[in-house]
């Protein structure tokens, strides 16, 4: 097996289109490839919550009633994402439903969906938070999804005219921390 | 200061590394003896320099210098100098200063064994060593810096990750980036070929060796990966498709495939075009594989944290893709085929089958791992690809491989007449068939029979060869028989080495298929004197042991296992380990008793009471140590395949001779 | 007609009152969970072995020890209890979750490709290399190689081992 010789009288021929064929594949694929790679990188660093106008939202109450988020134009709506086997959750729920026994005249309502879960679980610590505001299972993570939440507990608050107006990751510990966000979403008196 | 010092020392590299390359490249161009010359030394510099870095490094972690954050980061004052020392890999940017370590002892090892022999192509070759540590530098530089120092000294540091504080894990990483590192010298020699145009044997011949070693590395690190795994996750298994798992598994596809492929070259000087690319695969995934550990684009409970390295990988990929097609377009008309094949029943064919299969699972694999991406960004949805995909598609292609591995040694080269079709094949099909035909009665799934029957099948083969092998010396040199076999391991090693290879792969492919299809296994609380039975052994449970050690609490929860005729066969202490600084990252050790047959696996999930009851996970795993005899054996088989005889090599240049004309 | 019934009326009317309250309290409780001790960890990890954690990644759920994993294995001792097969249990999960607790992509739209690519693309490269072997092999006049020696004795294997051996050296 001898060695080719850079003197070997063996000129470049020109390209067949088979071989083009074959040289756009072998560019274009991996270059695809290194695309998705750093679209991927892109939004690893940002993570893509939504924003602007508040993403459709319909959920089934763990009692069968349906909520849906167009219905409640008009009114400061809060979407608080919490699950039972979610620790640091604990540490609002009695803060969330205090505040919407105070508030639930204000033209505020507070909504729970609750996040990659058990129905059992989940109504035991309803009773145990005594919480009455609208909960239910985000069934598939569709609207967790659609949120782009990337954890529980994440709360936003909804403006009247369906804008999202603050996300909250993470509990909301304080009566002011959170009637700070109630402010920015009440009803305007007419 | 000392520190400042380190950075400046790797900056120092990065410049004397840039230069090698321009030097590398334009000395091997212009044949031009002395900027050569530079280029071997610009190696030796980068190294040295390097190794002082890393030294600097090592001093800081062993003396708790604990105002550099990576030792703040990864080291405690109560953790043992052992694990001290091995946290130099434990992070990001150590374990990117180790990588560049091993690749520059790599490169120093090459120019050294080369600075007399392959003078056209070795200044390539150490242009793209050096090109690889520029890019690793520059993210040491501007990405990842080890010595990255606070104002203040904190008095301690946060310790080094419990599931690293574990010898295998320790082992698993250096041998990995042993394997991986070491693929950039084939890669080194194939632009080297290219460039130099000196794209026949000389490059295939000399690049087997290189490739031989890394990938027994390779090899080592990822069963060495596994055996932590089931010894220490424990969940009864060793393998779970992880990305960072399936990015070490596929330059191990493609180097495999490769180390076939070149011996078709060799033979019959055709797919010089496919091992180019071939090689060029690995190399990109290996550098793919390294991105994937730590950018953050896939998730895995292996990944590194996230870090910037990210942008700069992609650029270095995006000049691996575009530079060598580049180069392989322009060459093309130089990689025809010398000869052809001559026939689908021969040993040729049997390769290139090899190859479609290995390439096929290796597209597959990358395709799987990457497909939770690809459908996160197009559709929204979050998708998981785990062990069921990666079984379902990878099982069946895995058994034709092995099946081609056993076909393979059966056929000749060019092509195998009827009559020695029937010669070789007739004692490993009867052994495959009687093995098939055993293993239904153990279970009603086909697929572990068919698997059994085909590892029979091969063993079968390469039992074959060897008695063949040692029938043949003794009629024509009248050994006996262990003078036989030993001449015949050392008068051709490659071949029988390889066949030592093999063995070793089929005994990793029956402990997986022990442990994928006969695994027993049942969850129990006990409380002390009461006993589980489970697949004929009898376990009591004893009672709750403390221990303290350096920086954590060992609970143990001792058991006593009987065997059915209620012989004390041994005493098992499955262990919680709690670690001082990181109480909500607890470690488990697996409590184990291992035979041929089988393995006797408890894991201890929790306790109450102090003791007064436990809760264990117990396994009874068949054959899973038979991986890891495997895993000696292929080790065994690729040094004596790889083992330097005094053979005489007609392409070396006798040094005076460079810059001769017609080279 | 009035006035005499009202002691009774009153009785009638407070107990009608009691059993309205008695029956919504009854609604307010939670139905009881039917009793799962008969069900052994063994069964639910059967089942457990079949599903995939949700929050993790590619981490099966009976070695998963997330406290969300442990209530996953609860519902599943509790539908064990209700009578149901493996089947339902796991379809029950994905609707709950989606089919990412089945640990491959579903067989449907978009992720069909994940399945189908790597078939293409072995069937694909099959394809290339049979037609690539077929166009090498060149027809032979009626040399064939020497490698067919119709003996099987020692010596002309030997022979044979010693020419190929050679090659490699």
């Amino acid at each position: 097996m001898t060695d080719t010789l850079p003197d070997v009288p063996v000129e470049s021929v020109p390209a067949t289109k088979a071989v083009l064929i074959w040289r756009a594949v072998f560019v274009l694929i991996p270059l695809v490839f290194i695309v998705f790679l750093a679209m991927r990188l892109g939004t690893a660093k940002s993570e893509h919550r939504a924003e602007g106008l508040a993403p459709p939202l319909e959920f089934t109450t763990f009692e069968g009633e349906i909520i849906n988020l167009d219905d409640l134009r008009g009114q400061g709506v809060v979407v608080n994402f919490w699950a039972s086997w979610c620790d640091p959750c604990r540490e609002e729920a009695a803060l969330l439903e205090k505040t919407w026994q105070r508030e639930m005249e204000n033209g505020i309502i507070f909504l729970g969906l609750d996040y990659l879960d058990q129905e059992p679980a989940a109504k035991a610590y309803l009773v145990e938070f005594d919480v009455t505001y609208p909960n239910g299972p985000d069934l598939r993570s569709q609207v967790a999804r659609r949120y782009g939440i990337q954890g529980v507990p994440e709360t936003f608050f909804i403006d009247p005219e369906g804008k999202i107006v603050d996300i909250i990751v993470g509990p909301i510990t304080s009566q002011a921390q959170m009637d700070n966000y109630l402010d920015k979403i009440r009803p305007k008196e007419k | 200061m000392l520190f400042n010092i380190g950075y400046l020392i790797l900056v120092a590299a990065l410049v004397l590394a840039g230069f090698g390359v321009v030097v590398g490249f334009a000395g091997g161009q212009q044949r031009n003896q002395r900027l050569v010359q530079s280029s071997f030394h610009a190696v030796y510099a980068v190294a040295g320099l390097v190794g002082i870095a890393a030294v600097i490094l090592w001093y800081g972690l062993l003396t708790d210098q604990f105002q550099l954050t990576y030792v703040w980061n990864h080291s405690e004052r109560a953790l043992s100098n052992f694990y001290k020392f091995s946290a130099l890999w434990g992070g990001q940017a150590g374990s990117l200063l180790f990588w560049t370590l091993l690749l520059s002892l790599y490169s120093v090892a090459l120019a050294l064994l080369n600075r007399r022999q392959h003078q056209v192509l070795m200044p390539y070759v150490n242009a793209v060593m050096l090109a690889t540590s520029f890019f690793f530098l520059i993210l040491l530089v501007f990405s990842a810096n080890p010595f990255k120092q606070v104002a203040f000294i904190p008095a301690d540091g946060q310790g080094l990750n419990p599931l690293l504080q574990n010898y295998w894990m320790v082992l698993h990483p250096v041998m990995l980036y042993l394997g991986y590192v070491g693929l950039a010298v084939p890669f080194a020699f194939a632009v080297g070929a290219l460039l130099s145009k000196r794209v026949g044997n000389e490059w295939v011949r000399t690049v087997r060796r290189w490739t031989l070693i890394p990938w027994m590395f390779l090899s080592a690190g990822i069963l060495m990966g596994s055996q932590w795994a089931y010894m220490e996750l424990g969940w009864g298994g060793y393998w779970a498709w992880d990305p960072v798992e399936n990015a070490s598994l596929l330059p191990w596809l493609t180097a495999t495939a490769f180390l076939h492929s070149i011996i078709i070259q060799e033979q019959r000087g055709i797919l010089k075009t496919w091992n180019v690319v071939l090689i060029w695969l690995t190399y990109f995934l290996v550098i793919l594989g390294t991105f994937t550990t730590r950018s953050g684009v896939l998730q895995s409970v292996h990944a590194f944290a996230i870090s910037d390295v990210g942008p700069l990988f992609l650029g270095f990929m995006i000049i691996i893709v575009f530079g060598f097609l580049w180069l392989l377009f322009k060459r093309l008309y130089l990689l025809k085929d010398e000869q052809s094949i001559d026939s689908y029943s021969s040993r040729e064919a049997a390769f290139l089958g090899n190859n479609w299969l290995f390439v096929s699972i290796t597209f597959a694999t990358l395709w799987g791992t990457f497909f939770p991406m690809f459908s996160e960004i197009l559709t929204g949805e979050r998708i998981s690809v785990a062990a069921p995909f990666f079984n379902k598609v990878n099982g069946p292609l895995f058994l034709l491989l092995f099946l081609l591995m056993g076909i393979g040694p059966l056929l000749g080269w060019r092509r195998t007449g009827m009559k020695a079709l029937r010669q070789q094949f007739t004692w490993p099909l009867i052994a495959g068939v009687v093995m098939g035909v055993a293993a239904i009665f153990l279970s009603p799934n086909p697929w572990p029979s068919i698997g059994l029957a085909v590892c029979a099948f091969a063993t079968a083969t390469i039992v074959q060869e060897f008695v063949r092998g040692v029938l043949a010396r003794r009629t024509t040199n009248n050994e006996n028989v262990l003078v036989a076999m030993g001449s015949l391991i050392r008068r051709n090693g490659r071949r029988y080495g390889g066949y030592i290879v093999h063995l070793g792969m089929v005994m990793i492919a029956v402990a997986i298929i022990g442990n994928e299809f006969f695994q027993q296994t049942t969850n129990v609380t006990l409380a002390p004197g009461t006993k589980v039975e489970l697949g004929g052994y009898e376990l009591t449970y004893v009672g709750l042991e403390t221990n303290r050690a350096s920086n954590r609490t060992e609970y143990g929860a001792r058991l006593i296992v009987h065997d059915s005729d209620g012989k004390m066969v041994g005493s098992l202490l499955p262990l919680r380990n709690i670690y001082d600084k990181t109480p909500d990252m607890p470690t488990s050790e697996v409590g184990l008793r291992t035979t041929l047959l089988e393995d006797v696996y408890v894991l201890l999930n929790g306790w109450e009471g102090g003791g007064s009851t436990a809760t264990f996970s117990i396994y009874i795993n068949p054959l899973t140590v038979w991986m890891w005899i495997g895993g000696l054996m292929l080790i065994l088989g690729t040094l004596i395949a790889s083992w330097p005889h005094p053979v005489k090599r007609t392409t070396s240049v006798p040094s005076g001779a460079v810059a001769v004309a017609g080279d | 007609m009035k006035i005499r019934f009202i002691p009774f009326i009153r009785i009638l009317f407070s107990f009608f009152l009691f059993l309205t309250a008695f029956s919504v309290a009854l609604a307010q409780t939670p139905t009881p969970t039917p009793d799962t001790s008969a069900i052994s960890a063994d069964q639910v990890n059967a089942v457990a072995r079949g599903l995939w954690c949700p929050l993790c990644s590619g981490v099966r759920l009976d070695v998963c020890e997330l406290k969300a994993c442990d209530q996953m294995k609860e519902m599943i001792a509790i539908k064990l209890a209700e009578g149901a097969s493996e089947e339902e249990i796991k379809t029950y999960f994905a609707e709950q979750y989606g089919p990412q607790v089945f640990g491959q992509p579903p067989t449907e739209g978009f992720n069909w490709l994940a399945w189908i690519l790597p078939v293409v693309g072995l069937l694909g490269g099959g394809i290339f290399v049979w037609y690539g072997i077929r166009r090498m092999i060149r027809p032979q006049p009626g040399v064939t190689a020497a490698q067919d020696a119709p003996s099987a004795a020692a010596d002309d294997y030997s022979q044979k081992l010693e020419q190929e051996l050679s090659r490699y050296d």
